[in-house]
């Protein structure tokens, strides 16, 4: 037992905290204790390995159609490193063309490191549509 | 997935069109294909080469990028199916 937990079990003894404050106090600690080790040792099953893209809707001429897509991740980040070989002129040809188009976006801040980012932040996410005939699912595993 | 380095060796495609009792199962084998795509690669790496260096690209880190970009669709999985008709394509 660590110190910041026997320090809300004795609050708790104590009276000082209900057991409910102090429930809350231990999962807290108990997060951020795993998110300090998890950051740095995430082994590599616990790496984002597909995007999934799962569709499931009811045409009125074919009737009930699904579509069930599992796109791996390394295609990404193989995609990123195919990024790293184009020439620097090319790359400023495309930094220009899409701030033309009115989107702010330096493809040289395109790293693997930023990939890896970005894809632990994907982890989090899930797009839902749902509508009477059509359901459509994306989402991370 | 990690550390795959060749492109997809097999592929499972499951057909069933539209108005077929029953579906056809194929079992394909892609590493022909790129056995039979391999000579012809290397006919084209010197030409590969000299264009790469006329636009400035580092070649092996193309190469590199490439392979790897073929390697990573190993997993991939697209199933379309309806009523009559189901297409289940797996890449391993």
């Amino acid at each position: 037992m660590n110190d910041n937990r026997r320090q809300v079990l004795e609050m708790l003894a104590n009276g000082k905290i209900t057991a409910a404050e102090a429930e809350r106090l231990i999962a807290a600690l108990e997060r951020s204790g795993t998110h300090g080790a998890g950051a740095t040792a995430m082994s590599e099953a616990d790496k984002v390995k597909y995007l999934r893209v799962l569709v499931d809707t009811k045409d009125p001429l074919d009737g009930p159609t699904k579509v069930n897509v599992r796109v791996p991740m390394q295609l990404l980040r193989a995609g990123v490193r195919l990024t790293g070989v184009i020439p620097a002129s090319a790359r400023e040809e495309v930094n220009n063309a899409l701030r033309k188009e009115g989107i702010a976006f330096d493809i040289n801040n395109v790293t693997p490191q930023n990939l890896e980012e970005l894809i632990e932040q994907l982890r989090e996410l899930t797009v839902d549509v749902d509508n009477e005939n059509t359901k459509v699912r994306v989402f991370c595993e | 997935m990690k550390g795959e380095i060749l492109p997809p060796m097999t592929a499972t495609v499951h057909v069933k069109p539209a108005g077929w009792r029953h579906g056809i199962r194929l079992w394909v084998p892609l590493f022909l294909f790129w056995l039979l795509l391999l000579p012809l690669a290397v006919l084209a790496l010197p030409f590969l080469f000299i264009a790469a260096v006329i636009f400035g690209v580092r070649f092996w880190a193309s190469l590199r990028a490439g392979l790897s970009l073929l390697a990573a669709f190993h997993g991939t999985k697209v199933e379309v199916e309806n009523a009559n008709t189901r297409i289940f394509v797996n890449l391993h």
